[in-house]
């Protein structure tokens, strides 16, 4: 590369990033250019040529299908989510304490309760979906919010807890044994210290998380047997009909399914990236 | 309120492996009310250890530590939690709160946030020259400040006693003496107990009233920095305190011999013995001098200059393997020749082991 001089090598850098960006914003073109098209161009026209009289019919006709479950997923997982990280992040600093814990039973203790919080992670939901509809049918959960949320704070709370802990690890720990010895209580700490040194951390665990529950389909498909009620990954699903699909619906729906994280990553999607750097480079971008 | 505090018996195991690592072996110590103790060791010696059982992040494996008549650890169990000890400590790495204001950082110890305590932190913020810094980051200070901000927030809470663990490793040499007299400066005038702990025999000697020499997990002595320097108990402890020449000697019928020189030294056992003399107790001479014994004829290796004196490097001209290191008011000659002279009453004699 050395024969290159700095203006051609920033250029060439530049091409790279923005072929890179090209790639990732084809399924967001395809979906929106897609979607204003009529029914009968989306099946005559090639996908990545835009319509010659854009409209917005199927954005209409999606939209009062989807209107519903577009709120219930909001209603769901942004509260979820923000109560999965924060109960997460209060976990993992526990683990955090346990670990740096000198007593060989609370190092015991740490272990073994981390493992199965691991286990709770990796486990596959799917394995344990039929016990769980069959408690949310009998305390009368299915096709209710509270059903949604129970199950996504089961199985998003281990997923924080895990992702916070690594975030936790590089906490110093003489700051940590400075606070103590200031008179500083467990939950003050954690208010005061733990939450702004890591908040890169949290942020990032929280769009993991918003992320993975609103793309979540397995979960409100079984615990939701209204169409209507349900979340918005199944009723973006059911545009695909088993006769047919009208396509140009089909890509409204998954655009305006695919909104609300789209806009979450935008606006903090920088802090996504400095969590991760902050765990590659020692808590350095904590601070 | 300050304290006096007491440990008796303390003991320190660590668990590495499968093997047990003793860190501290029945450390006794006393460090009274207002005083302040400097514990000096090499890395290892269980300098930390024992400043963090003081501090109650650590448990003793046996043994009590009482602040006052206080019991507030013991084997095992730590009975009073270090946030109820009322502990200033400043740590190595000074352990600022990176997210807060110098001022909340200092602030964050105290209890009560008046008007009062206002006033109070920027009393303490001016004597340590640090009120214009306040409203910074830490990572917008420089280290002298940071280190600085770290003390202040230790002495805003009227600590019970001060605990510093290596305060001065990560300063510049060239602002190190300024901070070892403000810290001075400040522990008297708060009039509170202290505890420095360092490798530096030169913080202790600036900071501490008395020093305690750790060597393999207990004080090996403890007494005035003076007496540590002057008359140390071991080669070890001498070594440590400051630098040494180490030659061996034989006493004979109350006759101590070493190299060419014999001094009279009654209260020794005959037999070969270690000898230890200070490069400022050794001076080369052309001629006898008055109060001096002579240790024969040496040959010069190196003379360098070190600010205020010169440092010559010499030998015995019939032992070209020993070198000796003078502290001189006049350079000399490489390969030039001068009778080696010391001063008797600080020829130091250790038993040989």
């Amino acid at each position: 590369m050395s024969e290159f001089g700095p203006t051609v090598k920033a250029f060439l850098h530049q091409l790279i990033l923005a072929i890179f960006v090209v790639i990732w914003l084809i399924p967001i073109y395809a979906m929106v250019i897609n979607g204003l098209k009529s029914e009968f161009d989306v099946t005559s026209t090639p996908v990545f040529i835009p319509p010659l009289h854009p409209s917005l019919t199927a954005f209409a006709a999606v939209w009062s299908q989807l209107d519903v479950p577009l709120l219930n997923s909001v209603i769901v997982v942004i509260p979820v989510s923000l109560v999965a990280t924060f109960i997460g992040a209060m976990a993992a600093y526990y683990f955090y304490l346990l670990s740096v814990s000198k007593r060989r039973s609370l190092n015991f203790m740490s272990n073994t309760i981390f493992s199965l919080i691991a286990l709770a992670t990796f486990m596959p939901y799917q394995a344990v979906i039929i016990p769980l509809t069959r408690i949310e049918a009998n305390w009368g959960l299915l096709n209710t919010y509270g059903g949604a949320i129970f199950a996504f704070i089961l199985f998003y709370i281990p997923t924080a807890a895990l992702l916070m802990s690594m975030f936790m690890a590089v906490l110093p720990r003489d700051i940590i044994d400075a606070a103590r010895i200031d008179g500083s209580g467990d939950l003050r700490t954690f208010f005061r210290i733990v939450v702004p040194l890591t908040i890169p951390g949290i942020i990032s665990t929280l769009i993991f998380n918003v992320i993975e529950m609103w793309n979540n389909f397995f979960i409100p498909l079984v615990l939701f047997n209204v169409a209507k009620q349900t979340l918005i990954p199944v009723a973006v699903e059911s545009f695909t009909g088993g006769y047919g699909t009208l396509y140009n619906e089909s890509f409204a729906a998954a655009f305006l399914a695919s909104i609300i994280p789209l806009l979450i990553f935008i606006f903090l999607g920088r802090y996504f990236i400095r969590g991760l750097v902050t765990l590659g480079t020692g808590g350095k971008g904590a601070v | 309120m300050v304290v006096t505090v007491k440990l008796s018996k303390v003991t320190k195991t660590f668990k590495k492996g499968k093997r047990n690592v003793e860190v501290l072996r029945g450390v006794d110590l006393v460090v009274e009310r207002g005083a302040c103790m400097g514990v000096l060791g090499p890395s290892g010696t269980g300098k930390t250890t024992l400043m963090r059982i003081i501090a109650g992040l650590e448990v003793p494996s046996s043994g009590e530590v009482y602040f006052d008549d206080k019991l507030v650890s013991t084997s095992n169990r730590i009975i009073v939690p270090p946030e109820n000890r009322n502990i200033g400590m400043v740590f190595q790495s000074w352990a600022l709160y990176p997210n807060m204001k110098a001022y909340d950082n200092i602030a964050f110890a105290v209890k009560n946030k008046g008007e009062e305590t206002r006033k109070k932190i920027e009393e303490i913020a001016e004597l340590l020259d640090i009120l214009h810094v306040l409203d910074r980051y830490p990572r917008e200070l420089s280290g002298g400040q940071q280190q600085r901000v770290a003390l202040a927030r230790a002495l805003a809470k009227d600590p019970s006693i001060l605990v510093l663990d290596e305060p001065f490793s990560n300063l510049d040499a060239r602002i190190r003496d300024s901070a070892r007299a403000l810290v001075k400066k400040v522990q008297k005038e708060f009039g509170v107990t202290a505890l420095v702990v360092s490798h530096d025999p030169a913080d202790i000697f600036s900071v501490a009233d008395v020093a305690g020499v750790l060597l393999d997990g207990n004080f090996a002595q403890v007494g005035s920095p003076l007496e540590l320097y002057d008359s140390p108990v071991s080669a070890r402890v001498a070594r440590l305190v400051g630098e040494i020449n180490e030659l061996d000697g034989v006493v004979e019928g109350g006759k101590l011999r070493v190299l060419r020189g014999v001094v009279e030294r009654r209260d020794c056992q005959d037999g070969n013995v270690k000898v230890g003399i200070r490069p400022e107790d050794l001076r080369v001479s052309e001629t006898e001098v008055q109060g001096m014994i002579s240790l024969g004829k040496v040959r010069a290796k190196v003379s360098s200059y070190t600010g205020s004196s010169f440092r010559l490097v010499v030998s015995p001209l019939e032992e070209e393997k020993v070198e000796l290191y003078v502290n001189s008011d006049r350079p000399m000659p490489i390969n030039s020749e001068a009778v080696l002279l010391a001063k008797p009453e600080k020829i130091k004699v250790f038993k040989n082991n």
